[in-house]
C-alpha cells in the first residue's frame, strides 16, 4: 500500500505541473491541442493518487504486486504514447517546412524574373516615348 | 527539347563557378539552375555577383530537399529532361550530351552516369565500393534490375520521372532509394560509363559513424520501397 506521505507528494507534484501547463497555454506558448494528452495523463494520475483502492483493483487485474508500480507503469506507457505522437507530428512538420521552403524559394525566383521583365519593359517604353518626343 | 542541369550547392563557393563554366562550355545545349541550400560560406553571394541562375532556399533542407527543388523547378518551367550534377567538381559536363542521347535513343526514363562500367577515373575508396556493390545487389534482389552505380549523383531523367520526384523524394542519401522507387514503378533505367574525379572542394557527407547510419538507413529505405509495392 502507498504511504499517505507519498500520496501527498505525488498530489502536490501533479497540481504544480498542472498549474504550469495551464499557465503556458494561457500565455500561448503551448498549443492546447498538444497539451490535451498531457492533461489526460495528469488527470489519470491524480485519480489513482486520490483513490489508491482503484489502483489495487486494476493492478490485481493485471497481476502487478504493488499499486505504486502500477502508477509508474501507466505513466511510462502514457509517456511513450505522447513521445510517439510527437515524432509523428515532427515528421509531418518537417515535410511541411520542406514544401514551404521550396515554394518560397521558387516564388522568390519567379518574382525576380518578373521584376527584371518589368524593368526592361519600362525601359523600352521610356525609349519609345523619348523617340516620339524627338520625332515631334 | 529543353534540358536542365540541376546543381545542388551547399557551401560550394570554391567550385560552383567552375561547375557552371564547365556546363556552359561542354554542354551548351543545357540550361542550368543552382539550388543554394542555405549555404553559410557566401555561395549565394557568388551566385548573385556572377548572375548565375539560382534558387535560394532559406532553410537548409539537405541534398534531397535541394535536388527536389530542382525537379519542381524543372516541372514548372516545362523542361523535358533534367539532370543532377554535383557542384563540387566530381562530375564532368562533357558526358551530359552523351547521357541525353542515350535517354532518347533507348527510350529510357532515367540514365545514370556509372563509374563502374568501364572502371575508369576515381573509383571511390575500397570500403565504399563494397557498400555500393551491396546496394547494387540489394536492388537487384528486390527489383530484378541491374544498376552498377546506384549511388551515382549524376542522373538524367525524363519528364515522367521528374514529376514523380517533384512529388516524392527522400531527404538524405536519396540516390539508391529513389532509383529503387522508379524501378518498382516499372520505369526503364539505363547506365552509361562516365569518369568522375575526386572532389576538389569540401568533404564527403559520408564517413565514420555516419556511414553506419548511412548503410542502415538506405537499406531500410530500399526495403520500404519494396513494401510500398
Amino acid at each position: 500500500m502507498m504511504t499517505v506521505k507519498l500520496q501527498i507528494v505525488i498530489g502536490i507534484a501533479i497540481v504544480i505541473v498542472f498549474t504550469i501547463l495551464v499557465n503556458m497555454i494561457r500565455r500561448r506558448s503551448l498549443e492546447l491541442k498538444y497539451a490535451l494528452s498531457w492533461m489526460a495523463v495528469l488527470c489519470a494520475l491524480f485519480l489513482f493518487d486520490c483513490a489508491p483502492k482503484l489502483l489495487i483493483v486494476v493492478s490485481d487485474f493485471l497481476g502487478i504486486y504493488a499499486p505504486v508500480n502500477m502508477i509508474f507503469f501507466l505513466g511510462f506507457c502514457f509517456s511513450l504514447v505522447i513521445i510517439f505522437s510527437l515524432t509523428v507530428a515532427l515528421s509531418r512538420l518537417s515535410n511541411s517546412i520542406r514544401t514551404l521552403d521550396q515554394m518560397v524559394a521558387l516564388n522568390e525566383k519567379r518574382l525576380q524574373e518578373l521584376e527584371a521583365e518589368l524593368k526592361s519593359a519600362k525601359e523600352r517604353k521610356g525609349q519609345e516615348e523619348e523617340s516620339k518626343i524627338w520625332k515631334n | 527539347m529543353k534540358k536542365l542541369v540541376i546543381i545542388p550547392a551547399y557551401n560550394e563557393c570554391g567550385s560552383i563557378l567552375k561547375a557552371v563554366d564547365d556546363i556552359k562550355i561542354h554542354a551548351p545545349s543545357f540550361d542550368y539552375v543552382v539550388i543554394n541550400d542555405c549555404s553559410t560560406d557566401g555561395t549565394l553571394d557568388i551566385c548573385r555577383r556572377h548572375g548565375l541562375n539560382h534558387v535560394n532556399l532559406s532553410v537548409n533542407l539537405g541534398i534531397g530537399g535541394a535536388v527536389q527543388t530542382g525537379y519542381i523547378y524543372a516541372c514548372q518551367y516545362d523542361y523535358d529532361v533534367a539532370v543532377q550534377f554535383d557542384g563540387d567538381g566530381q562530375h564532368d559536363a562533357a558526358f551530359l550530351d552523351e547521357m541525353a542521347q542515350e535517354l532518347v535513343e533507348t527510350d529510357s526514363d532515367m540514365v545514370i552516369g556509372s563509374r563502374f562500367i568501364e572502371k575508369e577515373g576515381f573509383q571511390s575508396s575500397g570500403l565504399r565500393r563494397v557498400g555500393i556493390r551491396y546496394f547494387s545487389a540489394l536492388i537487384r534482389l528486390l527489383t530484378g534490375k541491374r544498376v552498377t552505380d546506384p549511388t551515382s549523383g549524376m542522373r538524367m531523367v525524363n519528364r515522367d520521372v521528374m514529376q514523380i520526384y517533384a512529388k516524392n523524394y527522400p531527404k538524405d542519401y536519396p540516390e539508391p532509394e529513389s532509383v529503387t522507387a522508379i524501378l518498382r514503378m516499372g520505369k526503364k533505367v539505363t547506365e552509361i560509363p562516365v569518369v568522375m574525379k575526386q572532389r576538389e572542394e569540401g568533404t564527403s557527407s559520408i564517413g565514420g559513424l555516419r556511414s553506419v547510419y548511412y548503410m542502415i538507413k538506405v537499406t531500410l529505405a530500399i526495403l520500404m520501397e519494396r513494401l510500398r509495392g
